[in-house]
């Protein structure tokens, strides 16, 4: 008995050594104007299935089986070449567009063109899109604006009509799980609207203090919201500032600044959640927060070879230095998605296709000799990595220079 | 006597402890290192000091406007097919109450592009300023930036005064990535969202609101002090500065009223500010509305001094309210009785060309346009490097036609302000003093 009680113990403890190791993007792929991307610059991103559409400085680009399929700019009737938001319409496959000249919607091949002359779109200036069932809403510059594709009616929130600290809105995220929607609005804060009600509940930073975060959880981390993201499985509510990273969980709210975590920067363009993971976009990096065991993963491109590196932070806030030969296709990030297990990345030099490959992932844990024990347990070993990221055992991931 | 004894032990036993904290004693290596203040803020604007220290503190660090992006990897400008270099301005010229200083802007502006282009251009070619107008209608600007990046080829933007408008170019410049130069703002949150594509020469509203507490709480030690506003960004961001610092040194506005811009009729706001007994009285607005209540006030019998913003330091105020205008004392954003070469040889220039004295929007507007044309001169044509080079700045100096520019980690002029008192119809400067230099708090401090 005793020995199968130990043999249990044992098992579930490996289990969640096992557990505790993040799960890791090994293998980029990019896309830039080298290979088919009218702009190098991408600013967003929808999945829609094997078809992913990415917004740039230069147009749309739609990519299918790992390949630009098609470019659309303004010659094919798009409303602006800069684009900014996407949303697919996975009831019927329409795409809304926005852009810093009008919302396109994309339907059946055709652009249908929506303006602040020609509609009663609040501002031509868009940062985000979304759909929720048969209302498209879109974050502009001048506040909340909210068209029903069922009668065509559109509804406009701002600072005249709704508690709108600053209306300089920036990304929406549905959350109907739970009956809302928040907007992220520089200046404003985080808007949450309840759908039931027809209210919007603003978040606000309670230092109310450009300068300072008074309070490491204090509420909103600072009143400038650059994104904003719902994770359906949690329930928790994401905010990106250029002041840290913000999450919300109904009740409480949990900051995380590089000082306290394993963030790349406190400069972040956009969240995205799902299940446990937190993604945060920020300008040194794309990071990623395994929420339930507070572990940290940060990728970027190394400068000096183009190699990945994958820098993980261990809840103790010790460090292990990976490397992949692939990264991304530059370390400032302006927005990602998910596709399936593998993620999509926009940034400031080219759209990257990230892919979890088991067995690579499997090879660079183990080429650093990794042991959660001894980083748990004895200060200052760590993993065994040298300072230059490779493992000391001088061994090298397959493809590294 | 035992007693006595064991006393003189216990003292003996607990007193040593004691004599290595002495500051005397405290070896230099352990000495804290400065504080860092954010905007050189006198220490009684400090949020919550005597509550707690904030769990972090931003704009105190290079890293502040550190930029990680891309865009010094976009190709150059090919001059050999550019017929000019433009650089786009924005800023209200036309149906726009605040076109009285935005057409000085315009020509300080213009002033400093021809002279460059006397000198040659930048590599044999012109400079060219592409100008839009700065729309009164809120947002009605805001696809102004993209225009000026796809239409016009601008390699960087001088604007605007409107703080939204300022706040919506700068969005914007953080995708599309155009260095703006501010020379006129004083809406402090502009510099105050880690943007790297801003720099502003104009002195802030937390200088400006900085130097008037300080002079009235400290110097003058009036203690119920009332405001009186319009009903703008500007006065309602201005006012937030001066009334969390008025709060912060225990001096909290005793009321503060408002009115709309335009309005001639000031008696109702007046007689509340009256009823409730001020010493003193703030004005944020401009000079046309300014110099009225200055004469209301004089009319109804107030005689409490009056303390103003940067926007009412015209000699118009002086033309409209006359005698009432006597003892007003103002935060300036620039000295004009200065007799440096610079300035009087610029003055001199901007009479002889627009009949007019220059005012503080046309001296910053030089000022940055200078700094844009030489950044472009030593970047070259590339809107990433052009940035970089104005991001050089940092706790940098810039000596203009202005005077003395101070950029603090926003790239935001933390310079002390000017301030004036109207002596016998005229303006007389002096540069305010710091509360830091000044001895003692306003009240005593709460224990």
């Amino acid at each position: 008995m005793k020995r199968l009680l130990f043999i249990v113990i044992l098992l579930v403890t490996a289990t969640v050594l096992a557990a505790e190791k993040p799960p890791l993007i090994t293998r980029w792929e990019n896309f830039t104007t080298a290979n088919g991307i009218p702009d190098d610059k991408v600013f967003c991103l929808a999945v829609d299935g094997p078809r992913v559409w990415a917004g740039t400085e230069d147009g749309l680009v739609l990519i299918e089986n790992g390949k630009v399929a098609r470019v659309y700019g303004t010659g094919d009737g798009l409303v602006h070449r800069v684009v900014m938001g996407i949303a697919v319409d996975k009831r019927n496959g329409d795409l809304w567009i926005g852009t810093f000249g009008g919302l396109s919607q994309f339907s059946g091949g055709q652009f249908k063109n929506y303006t602040n002359l020609t509609s009663g779109l609040l501002n031509d200036i868009i940062y985000g899109v979304a759909v929720q069932d048969y209302w498209v809403w879109v974050a502009t510059t001048a506040g909340i604006s909210r068209l029903d594709t069922s009668t065509g009616e559109w509804r406009n929130w701002s600072e005249f009509n709704a508690p709108f600290h600053e209306p300089w809105s920036y990304g929406i995220a549905p959350a109907p799980e739970i009956g809302k929607v928040y907007f992220a609005v520089w200046g404003g804060g985080m808007i949450e609207y309840d759908i039931a009600t027809d209210t919007m509940k603003p978040y606000t930073d309670p230092d109310e203090e450009m300068e300072l975060v008074l309070f490491r959880n204090q509420g909103l981390v600072h009143i400038i919201v650059s994104n904003v993201a719902f994770n359906p499985d949690t329930k928790m509510t994401w905010g990106s500032t250029y002041f840290g990273l913000t999450g919300y969980d109904g009740r409480n709210w949990h900051n995380y600044l590089t000082k306290d975590s394993g963030l790349a920067s406190d400069f972040i363009n956009a969240p995205k959640s799902r299940g446990n993971e937190v993604w945060a976009c920020t300008d040194k990096g794309l990071s990623f927060l395994d929420y339930k065991t507070n572990t940290w993963v940060t990728y970027r491109r190394n400068k000096q070879n183009g190699h990945g590196e994958i820098e993980i932070t261990w809840p103790d806030q010790k460090k292990t230095t990976l490397e992949a030969p692939t990264s991304l296709a530059h370390n400032y990030i302006l927005n990602m998605e998910f596709q399936g297990k593998d993620i999509w990345v926009a940034t400031a030099k080219g759209l990257s296709h990230g892919i979890r490959e088991p067995q690579m992932e499997a090879q660079l844990y183990g080429n650093a000799k990794l042991d959660r024990r001894s980083t748990r347990g004895r200060q200052g070993e760590g993993a065994k990595v040298s300072k230059d990221g490779f493992p000391k055992s001088g061994q090298r991931p397959a493809g590294s220079q | 006597m035992p007693k006595k004894l064991f006393l003189l032990i216990i003292f003996l036993t607990l007193a040593p402890p004691a004599w290595p904290q002495s500051s005397s004693s405290k070896p230099a290596e352990t000495q804290e290192p400065p504080e860092k203040r954010y905007a050189n803020m006198p220490t009684e604007a400090v949020p919550f000091r005597r509550f707690t220290k904030p769990y972090h503190e931003w704009f105190v660090d290079k890293n502040t406007v550190e930029y990680n992006g891309a865009a010094s990897d976009r190709p150059d400008g090919d001059i050999s097919k550019l017929s000019e270099i433009a650089i786009g301005f924005l800023g209200p010229l036309e149906n726009n109450p605040e076109s009285m200083f935005g057409i000085p802007m315009l020509h300080g502006a213009q002033m400093a592009m021809e002279e460059a282009n006397a000198r040659g251009g930048y590599k044999g070619k012109h400079f060219a300023l592409k100008i839009y107008n700065d729309s009164a209608l809120w947002g009605a600007s805001s696809t102004v930036l993209p225009s000026m990046l796809f239409k016009d080829n601008c390699w960087a933007v001088l604007g605007s005064i409107d703080g939204q408008s300022t706040h919506i170019q700068i969005r914007e410049s953080l995708k599309l990535e155009v260095p703006i130069l501010s020379p006129g703002t004083t809406d402090r949150t502009v510099t105050e969202t880690r943007i790297q594509w801003i720099l502003s020469n104009f002195p802030d509203d937390r200088v400006q609101g900085y130097a008037l507490a300080n002079h009235i709480f400290r110097e003058l030690k009036l203690k119920r002090i009332g405001v009186i506003r319009t009903q703008t960004r500007y006065a309602r961001i201005g006012v937030g500065v001066f009334n969390d610092m008025a709060r912060r040194m225990q001096r909290q506005p005793t009321l503060e009223v408002k009115f709309d811009r335009g309005d001639m009729d000031f008696s109702r706001q007046l007689r509340m500010l009256r009823d409730t007994k001020i010493e003193g009285l703030v004005i944020w607005a401009e000079w046309p509305e300014a110099a009225l209540i200055l004469k209301h006030m004089r009319e109804m019998g107030m005689k409490q001094p009056v303390f103003s913003s940067s926007r009412t330091a015209y000699p118009k105020l002086l033309e409209i309210a006359g005698p009432a205008a006597e003892g007003l004392v103002t935060a300036c954003a620039l000295d004009p009785s200065r007799q440096d070469a610079a300035w009087t040889a610029f003055r001199d220039r901007y009479r002889q060309k627009y009949g007019e004295d220059p005012d503080a929007y046309a001296a910053y507007a030089y000022d940055g346009m200078n700094m844009l044309i030489a950044a472009i001169g030593k970047a070259g044509l590339n809107r990433g490097r052009i940035m970089q080079t104005l991001r050089d700045y940092q706790l940098k100096d810039y000596k203009g036609v202005a005077g003395d520019v101070t950029f603090d980690y926003t790239l935001k002029n933390v310079s002390p302000v000017t301030l004036s008192r109207v002596e016998n119809g005229k303006f007389v400067y002096w540069k305010a003093a710091s509360s830091e230099t000044q001895q003692g708090p306003v009240v005593a401090e709460i224990r």
